[in-house]
């Protein structure tokens, strides 16, 4: 069976005035239909940069493809023609951004935008709905994500709501269309702990209703342990390592990912280890071979002259590091 | 008790607006015993930070008193003496925006040792370099930097050497690593507790990360609208959390492991968004959310009762127990844990 989504070896770069930033550096992803999948990496790894190449909304120039592909269905993304990409965006793929102020518009009532989308969606797929009918629909829409009185919140704007709420409201906008990918870029970093419980477990119960295959991208760990079933880690450009995201939390083997998962601060009170040494490099002049190894306490000769490709460890483990080449 | 450094007494900070006063903080009190780390804990809204800015003095408190040393501070910070100044510093969220993109490192720290006349201007030098080695950051690297060559997390430290550069006792810490990626968090983290060895400082830590607070506080505190929900020793605290709200932070929390799982409370879900501070709810603020809700506590506003050694809870559920604790106290019976009977109830 073909995944649903497939991103092979994509390289993105940006061109501005100081030189070429190469950001994404062969990055490899997979999500099958129906599956969850999560994204962890610091700022700054170039998570955002692989959701905006998969929805194509990066600008370009600056924003320049280097090489790979992204195949939704079987078919390439990055080759597809203006008219396809909007289809496509219009009933397959949808996405959820970290700043809902900055995702809704912010002179336009939330039910005048709720309303473009699910007329948009439904006029796309042929079906037409008196006013009437799209109205109900929206309010449905909000009632699904617990959003408290949704009749009102329809004449309200986005800033007269708490930010809780137009997450809501952002959610509700996702998942009112027939799509069958979600992109999730860090939906509740901006959110209190339990306003973010509320948003994750009502998105979990959509998700899990409509059948909708999720990308969760995010830099918190604990939110994608009860989200996902497999689990990317990402650093400066490139996946680290991938795996179930129960075994990959309790046994890391990329160095990156072990110290990432030292440094959480834990509830049992151990203590917070020292972290990672050094900071993410810089992508003017990123490092050669592995990115990983001017901050790696297991680097070899081998990581500064190569990049090391995704090796298979035992039961369908892949990790990008020459420690676990057999 | 040894002695306490900093008493907050019945504070409270109100900001008139045009739609109403804004109850940013309403009575709260504690104490800061010297040496030790206090995490204030809440959701953004809740008035960790006015806290903060009240006890540094920049807006004076509405109706109450903090004491620092034994003296009241509540006054307005130009009133403040440059001694007290010396002695509460403060470090903020961040770091970009509290350091001065246009003056280097070296620019930054001179400037409190001149406010302060820490050392003489021969001095300055040596002092800035003492500093930055301190905060582990080689002072010839990075001394005619500026903020904007440097990563975030080294930027804290340097808004740390500027806190630390007067030689304070009590250092606010308003959500310093909130800004920051957990894998410089822990340098960071680190740093600050081996800082408040050698140089014996108070931390009032600010922050709304729970799971950090069970690794660096002795002490943690609950706000919520701008009260005090519970304070309790750190372990007693997770072991042991008796506010409906503080058992729905702790069950909120995303953890990354089983272990983990089995320390939080039983899964309380959250529900409802903490309500403007303008039109604060009547009687328990928290009455709105709560999963425990009683007929009184729409009506009358609990007080801060004392469930154990050291823990304080403002809950209905609990108001009671003061009189069975003193009566047990009495006879001579050691409670061993006053809590159970409550909660069995609930």
């Amino acid at each position: 069976m073909s995944p649903l989504l497939d991103v092979r070896d994509l390289s993105v770069g940006f061109k501005i005035f100081e030189g070429y930033l190469s950001v994404l550096n062969g990055v490899e992803l997979t999500l099958g239909e129906g599956e969850r999948v999560g994204l962890v990496g610091e700022t700054g790894c170039g998570k955002t940069t692989t959701v905006k190449s998969i929805l194509r909304v990066l600008p370009m120039p600056p924003a320049r493809i280097a090489g790979g592909e992204i195949f939704y269905r079987g078919k390439d993304i990055l080759k597809m023609k203006r008219r396809e990409v909007q289809t496509l965006r219009r009933m397959e793929l949808t996405a959820i951004f970290q700043d809902p102020l900055m995702s809704l518009n912010p002179v336009f009532t939330v039910g005048t935008q709720l309303r473009d989308i699910v007329k948009d969606s439904l006029g796309a797929s042929g079906k037409k709905l008196t006013k009437k009918q799209i109205t109900a629909r929206c309010i449905e829409a909000l009632k699904e994500t617990g959003m408290p009185d949704p009749e009102r919140i329809m004449s309200n704007y986005p800033i007269q709501l708490s930010g809780g709420m137009r997450q809501r409201v952002c959610i509700a906008e996702a998942l009112s269309t027939t799509a069958q990918l979600l992109l999730a870029d860090e939906p509740t970093t901006n959110l209190d702990v339990t306003i973010q419980d509320q948003i994750l477990r009502k998105l979990d119960e959509l998700v899990e209703e409509k059948n909708t295959s999720v990308l969760m991208i995010t830099h918190s760990l604990g939110v994608v342990m009860d989200l996902t079933q497999r689990l990317y880690i990402m650093y400066a450009g490139t996946m680290v390592e991938e795996g179930q995201t129960e075994e990959l939390f309790a046994s890391p083997l990329h160095p990156y990912s072990q110290g990432l998962m030292k440094s959480v601060p834990k509830l049992t009170g151990e203590g917070v280890s020292d972290g990672i040494p050094g900071r993410i490099p810089n992508y003017l002049d990123p490092p050669a071979g592995c990115r990983f190894h001017p901050r790696c306490e297991h680097t070899m000769p081998i990581c500064q002259t190569e990049k090391p490709p995704l090796f298979n460890v035992e039961n369908g483990r892949h990790v990008a590091c020459f420690l676990y080449r057999s | 008790m040894t002695d306490t450094i900093l008493v907050v007494d019945k504070l409270k900070k109100y900001f008139p607006t045009k739609r109403g006063t804004v109850k940013a903080v309403d009575n709260i009190s504690f104490s800061v015993t010297t040496g030790e780390t206090i995490g204030l804990v809440g959701e953004s809204g809740s008035g960790k930070t006015t806290t903060a800015q009240c006890v540094i003095g920049i807006y004076p408190p509405t109706d109450g008193e903090i004491l620092f040393k034994g003296q009241t501070i509540s006054e307005a910070f130009s009133k403040r003496s440059k001694a007290l100044k010396r002695d509460i510093r403060i470090v903020f969220q961040d770091p970009g925006s509290s350091l001065n993109p246009k003056r280097s490192i070296k620019q930054i720290l001179s400037v409190p040792l001149k406010v302060h006349r820490v050392a003489t201007k021969k001095d300055h030098l040596t002092k800035i370099k003492s500093l930055l080695a301190m905060v582990e950051l080689p002072p010839d690297e990075y001394m005619y930097k500026y903020p904007q060559a440097i990563g975030g997390g080294e930027k804290q430290m340097v808004a740390i050497a500027r806190a630390l550069a007067t030689d304070p006792s009590l250092v606010l810490l308003d959500e310093p690593t909130s800004a920051l990626d957990v894998s410089v968090q822990g340098k960071i983290i680190n740093l600050l507790m081996k800082l408040q060895q050698d140089l014996n400082l108070t931390y009032l830590f600010i922050t709304h990360d729970l799971s950090l607070m069970r690794n660096v506080a002795s002490r943690v505190a609950i706000m919520y609208l701008g009260k005090l929900c519970e304070i309790a020793p750190t372990v007693e605290f997770f072991q042991n959390p008796t506010h409906p709200y503080t058992k729905m932070l702790l069950s909120a929390i995303p953890v990354v492991s089983q272990e983990e799982k089995a320390l939080k409370p039983t899964k309380i879900a959250s529900r409802g968004e903490i309500p403007s501070p303008v039109n604060v709810p009547s009687g328990c603020s928290f009455h709105s959310r709560c999963s425990e809700k009683m007929d009184m506590c729409a009506q009358d506003d609990p007080v801060m009762v004392e469930i154990g050694e050291g823990h304080v809870t403002r809950c209905h559920l609990y108001q009671d127990t003061k009189v069975a604790a003193s009566i047990e106290q009495e006879e001579g019976v050691h409670a061993q844990d006053p809590v159970d009977q409550p909660r069995g109830d609930g």
